[in-house]
């Protein structure tokens, strides 16, 4: 139902020259998250993948995408949340920033959104958001009544260096 | 400079060729080095080269390097015509090499985009008292002019496409006409060709239009008017007329000798851009000159690699020759004078090819390996035929690129003969370096890593390896210095070693210094190996060398050395015996890409292992389990005792077999080190291609890359040297 009325704009948008940026939106947990339509690659259905040992929980392992390797994440455990078991509906979504492929595991697709930059209002300081993902929205966006964290593709490629803070935080909703 | 009217092809091009010519010219002089002179093939083969370098620096603009190797040309002119007896060989050698650097200095400046700044006024200064010298020893002797001609100013006021002028008695004026036939394609570049061919023997040279390299227009105007060329010189006009028929497409040469007022004229007219004349303006020969006519037997020929045979027959007319329409502008490329045997590739695509090449043969894996053929009762002969031919096929693609891959030793090793010749002179040291096996051949990638440390061990052995003459003479060392570089192919690995019969590594200095900076632990000095002592001198910071050389003793060195041969899997292995010598030797794998593996799997996890690092695969029993009382575990295979490793402790797998008995112990050698790693079981043998771990993941100790199996999944590669490193 939602990806069919998301379709529709995009195919009414496309008429009116706006300078509109597209959202690929997900949903892991009970949110719904954005990440930039420019930096999905492709979607895949969730595949086995080979776990590296002695690395951070949400690095679930390596799968092999036509041949090219690419570590997968689970956005859940990232994000802090408890981790669901995988099912049908597990996606993963690939993205790429700046030559890093990083896969997305999330529980799944919604579609696309479109939303100008005045739209997108800065993320609330204090929210029902843990605090692990907060560091990643740079942004909120509101489409058919529901509200959209917009991530930042960047820092999810390069957040190793800020794991530091992450484990034992509060998980609330 | 002049840039704007030099493409970044024809930069490209003449780094290239002055490199080239750079590199044959050192190798031609350290092979002279123990002759003490220069054989006639010498001579003129560096003569050639100075020239070349001259013609193309004068071209691109950069003054300072075309003044200098016209000076050294001049000496070699000078040696190739009078053939000097007593040359000082050492001194003149020194020079070139001098000369060498001074261009490739300034190559590495034009390189980096920078300007070409340096001056060699000094170096030219001596090069002309050495001229001088050895002027002197032959006395005055049949003609010189070219080589007793003053040095000319070494900055052009004005960039000009001409050689300075270097005025000499017996040299002739000529003017010189050409006309093109009126299809030629790209006549200016036709032209510009005839004005280089000239360069060789010019003192000075003036052509209208002077503009021909960087206006594409003028090849219109050499058409309609011909090309005029006044060239000052001492050779005759037959010899004129050879350069110049290289060239193809030329309809019409026309050579008139004249005065060098006449010539001055020329000068003034060209420098003032007068209107483009026609050729009775220029043909200056007023006395009965013998004018030199060439017909071209086809002129219309355009293509490029076609030699024209040309009649020479003596006419006084000058013709002329108009051309209705404008040469097309569409770029050809410059005429080469042979077809080459070799073409030059972008390692780019060479890495793209092989990329492919190890998808295939994984691709290949899957296919042949498919679950879906393990149907029972499956008539598989035609297939397993078929699958036979495409292992063999692939097997052989992979060796094909492999091999174009390969490069010989020869130039890395023939740099070191520099490094030896340079540094052993700056000590004051006699030693002579053999070079054995130098047509080994190596992966390209594996070339550009060794150069450095290699050249770190040979200045290492130069300088501290190798006493100095009087010490050597004084502790009774009759045999001179002498440094061994040696490649050889040993099991998948090259070794290359660095040997010098010195002074050797001296244990207990080792030891002080191992002891002083507290890395003996608790262990008495007795119980460490040679091996391990010598291998202190590979950790970063440490030297016991007490003064800082110029070339060595800071104490970096050999651990980057170490660090560099790592990067593409090799060990750096350190033999020695004191007061006899050292040997270093670098074992290299010869491949890095595609690798024979072992899979063993933990728990549903596969690991891999090159299949030459692993020495056998054992079930072991209780019994041979030894457990120290600190819970580090042994295994005594054969009365030999290995550190035991079980992965999926190492690793914190949940779910591998815990009985010793039920999994499979294998032996791993790294080094001179073996451990016994404990997995699950055997899972297979491939031929893996080695893929880097994805940087978003951090580095895991003992793991150096994945790979793909031929299921399609993913194993991790496992790295020895980590995996003992972190036990």
């Amino acid at each position: 139902m939602a990806e069919e009325i998301s379709e529709q704009k995009v195919l009414d948008d496309k008429a009116v020259v706006e300078e509109k940026k597209q959202y690929m939106t997900f949903r892991s947990c009970d949110e719904v998250y954005g990440v930039s339509l420019e930096n999905v690659s492709e979607i895949i259905g969730f595949q086995q993948y080979t776990e590296v040992p002695e690395t951070e929980d949400y690095i679930k392992g390596l799968i092999n995408l036509r041949g090219k390797i690419i570590p997968v994440i689970d956005v859940r455990i990232r994000f802090g949340k408890e981790p669901l078991s995988y099912n049908d509906r597990t996606s993963v979504i690939v993205i790429q920033v700046k030559g890093t492929v990083l896969g997305l595991i999330v529980d799944g697709i919604e579609g696309v959104v479109e939303f100008g930059d005045s739209e997108v209002a800065p993320p609330p300081s204090v929210s029902s958001l843990a605090k692990q993902a907060q560091k990643f929205v740079f942004g909120i966006g509101k489409s058919d009544g529901e509200v959209k964290l917009l991530l930042d593709p960047d820092k999810l490629v390069n957040d190793n260096d800020a794991e530091d803070e992450e484990k034992d935080e509060d998980e609330e909703e | 400079m002049a840039d704007d009217m030099i493409t970044e092809g024809m930069l490209d091009m003449f780094i290239f060729e002055t490199e080239q010519g750079l590199e044959t010219l050192e190798n031609i002089c350290l092979e002279s080095r123990d002759a003490g002179e220069f054989d006639d093939d010498h001579v003129n083969e560096i003569f050639r080269i100075m020239h070349t370098i001259k013609g193309a620096s004068a071209v691109m603009m950069y003054q300072n390097i075309a003044t200098l190797a016209h000076k050294l040309e001049d000496v070699f002119y000078y040696i190739r015509e009078s053939k000097p007896e007593n040359i000082p060989h050492a001194e003149l050698l020194d020079y070139i090499f001098e000369v060498s650097d001074f261009v490739n200095a300034e190559l590495e400046k034009i390189k980096e985009g920078a300007e070409s700044d340096g001056v060699a006024d000094d170096l030219i200064e001596q090069l002309d008292k050495y001229l001088k010298k050895i002027q002197g020893g032959k006395g005055a002797a049949k003609k010189e002019e070219q080589a007793a001609a003053p040095a000319h100013a070494p900055e052009e006021e004005k960039p000009h496409f001409y050689i300075a002028p270097v005025a000499s008695d017996s040299s002739h004026f000529y003017s010189i006409f050409i006309t093109y036939s009126p299809d030629t394609d790209m006549a200016n570049i036709k032209a510009y060709i005839a004005i280089n061919a000239l360069k060789g023997i010019a003192e000075d040279i003036l052509f209208m239009p002077s503009d021909i390299i960087s206006n594409p227009d003028s090849a219109a105007v050499v058409l309609e008017f011909g090309f005029k060329i006044a060239i000052q010189t001492t050779e005759d006009a037959d010899r004129i007329m050879e350069l110049i028929n290289t060239s193809s497409g030329i309809e019409q040469v026309e050579i008139n000798e004249c005065t060098g007022q006449e010539f001055l004229e020329f000068c003034t007219e060209a420098e003032s851009k007068a209107p483009a004349s026609t050729a009775g303006e220029i043909v200056l020969g007023p006395i009965e000159q013998p004018t030199i006519r060439t017909d071209a037997k086809k002129p219309e020929a355009i293509t490029l690699t076609e030699e024209e045979e040309k009649g020479v027959e003596a006419v006084k007319e000058a013709q002329k020759e108009k051309a209705e329409k404008p040469a097309p502008k569409k770029k050809k490329p410059a005429k080469k004078a042979e077809t080459q045997s070799f073409i030059s590739v972008n390692i780019k695509k060479m890495d793209l090819l092989m990329d492919l090449i190890g998808e295939l043969v994984i691709a290949q894996a899957v296919v042949l390996q498919n679950p879906d053929l393990k149907v029972p009762g499956l008539d598989l002969s035609n297939f397993k035929k078929a699958a036979a031919q495409l292992t063999k096929i692939s097997s052989e693609l992979q060796e094909a690129i492999m091999a174009m891959r390969m490069m010989p030793l020869k130039n890395t090793f023939q740099k070191m003969n520099r490094i030896v010749y340079d540094t052993s002179k700056k000590l004051g040291k006699d030693i002579e370096l053999e070079v054995i096996g130098e047509d080994t051949e190596v992966d390209k990638n594996i070339i550009e890593h060794i150069s450095d440390p290699l050249m770190h061990l040979i200045r290492n052995s130069v300088d501290h390896g190798i006493e100095s003459n009087e010490k050597r003479a004084s502790i009774g060392k009759l045999e001179k210095g002498k440094i061994v570089l040696e490649a050889k192919n040993e099991g998948g690995q090259v070794w290359i070693s660095v040997s010098d019969n010195g002074k050797g590594l001296k244990r207990d200095e080792i030891l002080a210094k191992a002891q002083a900076n507290g890395l003996l632990g608790n262990r008495s000095e007795r119980d460490f190996t040679d091996k391990e002592v010598y291998n202190f001198i590979t950790l970063p910071g440490f030297s016991t060398k007490k003064q800082v050389t110029e070339y060595s003793g800071r104490g970096v060195g050999m651990d980057v050395v170490v660090k560099n041969i790592q990067e593409v899997g090799g060990v750096l292995d350190i033999d020695s015996e004191e007061g006899r010598g050292s040997t270093m030797t670098m074992k290299i794998p010869l491949t890095l890409a595609i690798i024979d593996g072992i899979i063993f799997s933990v728990a549903g996890t596969n690991f891999v292992s090159a299949t030459n690092t692993v020495t056998e695969f054992i079930r072991v029993d209780e019994e041979q389990l030894i457990i120290e009382p600190d819970g580090e575990e042994y295994v005594m295979i054969r009365d030999i005792c290995y550190p035991l490793i079980r992965l999926n402790e190492f690793y914190h797998i949940a779910g591998g077999k815990e009985k010793i008995s039920d999994g499979i112990v294998i032996i791993l050698s790294y080094e001179d080190r073996k451990v016994a790693v404990f997995a699950d079981g055997l899972a297979g043998e491939q031929e893996i291609v080695v893929k880097p771990i994805p940087s978003y993941i951090k580095k895991v100790p003992g793991i150096s890359g994945c790979t793909q199996l031929g299921d399609g999944s993913i194993s991790l590669i496992l790295d020895i040297g980590g995996l003992v490193d972190k036990k």
